[in-house]
């Protein structure tokens, strides 16, 4: 089954840069409906106020980090199903097996390409 | 110690030992006492003598000890580094930050430019991707600059690197346990409770294959961390 494109996606992470390229590949898949935040406060916050078909989030971020905003959301009744991917340079695999464990849907080491981050989301979708 | 070695004076006690067996009646005199007390002084000369000397050179090696040190933390030049290379180093960390956001920023913008560019007139659609090709070069000229930047932080690394063994190597001994701060310990705390380990050497980092087979149950291919059996089963218990 196709992916909903027009669904509100969230791009979590503290450098603009990377919300910028995120952003762009995301346009280039047909993405329209992106919106960003600093960190996993920030993101929580927007999550609680609108309703996001998929959450791409950043690790290593001040003062929540992706890791602990995963947990937020898969502890939260109302966001618990919400897809979520971590795209992170954190490429040791304690963390892929933290982030498998707390629930994270799919995991993309930084660097990646638009080809991986399609692939990715596809997977999601088709589970 | 060369204290240690120091001897009573054999003479002095044998004499001292021949004045006590003397058989003596009554009470003791005061000259008795005073020739003890001189037999026992002058039996513990060259004890005290060999003491005076030992604690002397002993001394003296610690005097040097000390002087070498001093010398060393001369040589560390604290004050150069911290109000020098150290603020340098800074300098020159953020002058990369800023040259790869800005380089980062002219590429992208060209590259949005392209992306969203009218192609309906060809001539005029060339000129601006032959523009757009120009500052994306220029853009990279970047790296050039940033490489000597890195470079200049290396070379105070090393510098400091450097001078530190040195001392290391004048005092001696084993590094002391670590006493963190209280700001130090939590930040370290913070890091292992949130697992962050940040961007990894390529040797020590896993795959995004490694990830997906792992993610999908396969093994773990060749990585260098591959998880055990266990971990991989615990993750779809």
């Amino acid at each position: 089954m196709p992916v909903d494109v027009s669904m509100q996606v969230l791009v979590v992470d503290d450098y603009k840069t990377m919300i910028r390229i995120i952003r762009n590949l995301l346009k280039q898949l047909g993405f329209e409906n992106v919106d960003d935040a600093a960190d996993g406060s920030e993101a929580l916050q927007k999550m609680q106020e609108k309703k996001y078909g998929l959450v791409i989030s950043d690790w290593n971020m001040e003062p929540m980090t992706g890791y602990e905003l995963l947990k937020e959301v898969r502890s939260d009744d109302g966001l618990s199903r919400t897809p979520f991917i971590m795209v992170t340079a954190e490429s040791k695999t304690e963390n892929v097996i933290a982030a498998k464990k707390a629930g994270v849907n799919n995991y993309i080491v930084k660097p990646f390409n638009a080809a991986t981050l399609k692939n990715k989301i596809d997977a999601v979708f088709d589970d | 110690m060369a204290a240690q070695t120091a001897q009573l004076d054999p003479k002095r006690v044998e004499e001292i030992a021949k004045y006590l067996k003397k058989g003596r009646d009554g009470d003791i005199a005061l000259k008795d006492v005073m020739v003890l007390a001189e037999l026992m002084v002058g039996s513990m000369q060259s004890f005290f003598e060999a003491l005076d000397s030992s604690v002397y050179t002993e001394l003296r090696e610690i005097a040097d000890y000390i002087t070498g040190a001093k010398d060393e933390i001369r040589n560390l030049q604290a004050n150069d580094i911290k109000n020098n290379r150290i603020p340098e180093a800074g300098k020159e960390l953020d002058a990369i930050v800023q040259s790869t956001e800005e380089a980062t920023n002219t590429i992208m913008e060209q590259a949005e430019m392209l992306m969203s560019a009218d192609t309906s007139d060809t001539e005029a659609f060339q000129a601006q991707v032959n523009d757009a090709v120009m500052q994306i070069f220029e853009a990279c000229s970047f790296q050039d600059l940033t490489g000597q930047r890195i470079s200049k932080v290396v070379e105070t690394l090393n510098f400091i690197d450097h001078r530190i063994s040195r001392l290391a190597e004048v005092i001696g001994g084993g590094d002391a346990e670590t006493h963190l701060t209280d700001l130090e310990a939590a930040s370290e705390k913070r890091k292992e409770n949130l697992i962050l380990n940040g961007p990894q050497s390529a040797e020590d980092a896993i795959s995004q294959d490694d990830v997906d087979n792992m993610l999908n149950g396969g093994s773990e291919g060749d990585s260098a961390n591959a998880p055990s059996q266990d971990d991989i089963d615990a993750l779809f218990d």
